[in-house]
């Protein structure tokens, strides 16, 4: 006579009502239960699913987790292991970052990382986010195909998803995944991103800008006109590999990039920021190696003073 | 519109009148099952008066009592035969229980012998699992490392707050505060001024939703 439909909704309101603490139609519960043979399973079905749905929505509420760094051997970890696991890392490339959560119940978590620090962040969808050295990101894990990237530099490698597209936003600019890899740089207002692989879209909507592979675009402050450049497809995110690539790059972004990578600020003097580079430069383990191996190259010298650095033309120093 | 819930619970009891009953029972209550249920009905009122001290010795007094309704219930709630133990499993855990006082001691035992049979089904498929699990141990846990289920379950769950997000923010409330928060179904339906069957539905729907997602898991 009914339906399995209909009696999987009977069995339904069953359970939901015996939620209620007050409920006490036990003997019309037993008589639904004895009015059919199948009205046992239908119910056991239906508790089945609910406790399935209990389980499922007990999964940590973190939508991502760190990905193992490189160099660690051992055991899996669990996420909440993390902090306490800073110091056995720290000796590796890729230094721990360290991490605060922001609100426990699935608000936005954020995570930073310190000079010189390198962190990769694995999305539950697949995607992937790998951090350079002082950059701090947010995500929410109620909306995991966002990320606030506040300060920074990040490459982005995202699985594409149509139906729902991944989204960064930075300085006030959003981007719009419509493909793979990219690299974003947000930095004292200004902010960068290159694409490696499959295409992002610059501020979706009207006038919204489309960057294929090998494209670059700057804005040098929130809100200005941005400016579109080619890149060398190979240099996206190349920081992750411990080395910097150039194609005709002032020395101006090549000290921002230099004093992200290293955790110090590189200060430009003379006319070097003018100057132009083309080539690889390696990252060191400190930053005197990595300047003192960047600096023949670039035809500049580097002077520390405290911990700032000042970039000077070897041209100059030699007048 | 609001009336639904409550509707089909009506016709969910209905049948109770037209007493097909064609499970296979142990028989010693089926002479008076009709009586019975009807006089339990009656006297639930008062017992819950009378046995608000020495809750224990009172609610073994109650299963007495109430035997008939509760065997038949343990009989239609897949005991069957077994009912008469699951019984006897029922009067332990009443009196190994230290009660408070109870305020409605025979809805207390129709639910003890729920979750009774509840916790039996689960622990029945517990066993059923592990000695699949064991049986498939070759190809079974070993393609799906920790690390992969996880993120399998996290992708599953974004998947379920889509469907629960789809059927609408009330039905998605409502469910989070029943199922995930537990807040009582009258309390949700006083915070959102909607009436309890509206809250009921609301679940049902959500209910519903998840079942087919279930369904949509299991065959993949």
């Amino acid at each position: 006579m009914s339906s399995n439909e209909e009696m999987d909704e009977a069995a339904r309101l069953w359970a939901i009502r015996m939620q209620d603490p007050s409920f006490d139609d036990w003997d019309g519960f037993t008589a639904w239960l004895e009015s059919h043979p199948a009205h046992l399973a239908r119910y056991e079905h239906v508790l089945a699913a609910d406790d399935w749905a209990q389980d499922l929505f007990r999964t940590p509420p973190s939508a991502f987790e760190p990905a193992p760094a490189p160099h660690a051997g051992g055991p899996p970890r669990r996420r909440w292991a993390w902090p306490a696991m800073g110091g056995l890392l720290a000796a590796s490339l890729a230094l721990l970052a360290t991490w605060t959560m922001l609100g426990h119940d699935g608000g936005a978590q954020e995570f930073v990382t310190g000079p010189g620090e390198h962190r990769t962040i694995a999305l539950a969808d697949g995607s992937q986010v790998v951090l350079n050295g002082g950059t701090r990101i947010s995500l929410d894990p109620r909306a995991p195909r966002a990320v606030a990237l506040a300060q920074g530099e990040a490459l982005f490698t995202v699985r594409h998803d149509e139906a729902r597209p991944f989204v960064v936003t930075a300085n006030g600019a959003t981007l719009l995944d419509a493909g793979t890899m990219f690299n974003v740089v947000s930095q004292n207002g200004a902010m960068r991103v290159a694409v490696a692989e499959g295409a992002v879209i610059y501020q979706p909507g009207p006038g919204q800008v489309r960057l294929d592979p090998g494209d670059a675009l700057s804005v040098s402050a929130r809100g200005a006109r941005p400016v579109v450049s080619r890149v060398s497809r190979a240099a996206v995110g190349s920081w992750q590999q411990r080395q910097l690539l150039y194609d005709d790059a002032t020395l101006d972004d090549v000290a921002l990039d230099l004093a992200r990578n290293i955790g110090q600020p590189v200060r430009v003097a003379g006319d070097a920021g003018r100057m132009r580079f083309t080539g690889a430069l390696m990252l060191g383990d400190t930053p005197r190696q990595t300047l003192d191996r960047a600096g023949p190259l670039l035809g500049v010298r580097f002077e520390a003073r405290g911990d700032v650095w000042t970039m000077t033309p070897t041209h100059a120093m030699s007048q | 519109m609001r009336g639904d819930g409550r509707d089909r619970r009506q016709n969910a009891v209905s049948p109770i009148r037209q007493a097909t009953a064609t499970r296979r029972t142990s028989g010693a209550w089926t002479a008076d099952r009709s009586r019975t249920a009807r006089v339990g009905c009656a006297e639930s009122g008062s017992q819950a008066l009378k046995t608000e001290q020495d809750e224990a010795m009172g609610l073994q007094r109650i299963i007495l009592e109430q035997r008939p309704r509760l065997l038949r219930f343990l009989a239609a709630r897949g005991a069957g035969d077994e009912a008469e133990d699951l019984l006897q499993d029922l009067w332990q855990r009443v009196s190994a229980a230290t009660t408070q006082p109870v305020a409605d001691p025979v809805s207390y035992l129709f639910r003890a012998a729920e979750n009774l049979m509840r916790d039996r089904r689960r622990s029945m498929m517990s066993r059923e699992r592990r000695e699949h699990d064991w049986h498939d141990s070759s190809d079974r846990g070993e393609d799906h490392p920790q690390g992969e289920r996880v993120l399998i379950a996290r992708e599953r769950l974004r998947e379920a707050e889509g469907v629960l997000l789809g059927l609408g923010p009330r039905v998605d409330h409502v469910f989070r505060r029943c199922r995930l928060e537990g807040a009582s179904q009258p309390a949700i339906a006083r915070e959102l001024g909607i009436s309890l069957s509206s809250v009921e539905k609301d679940l049902q729907k959500a209910y519903r939703a998840l079942a087919d997602l279930k369904a949509k898991f299991d065959a993949e």
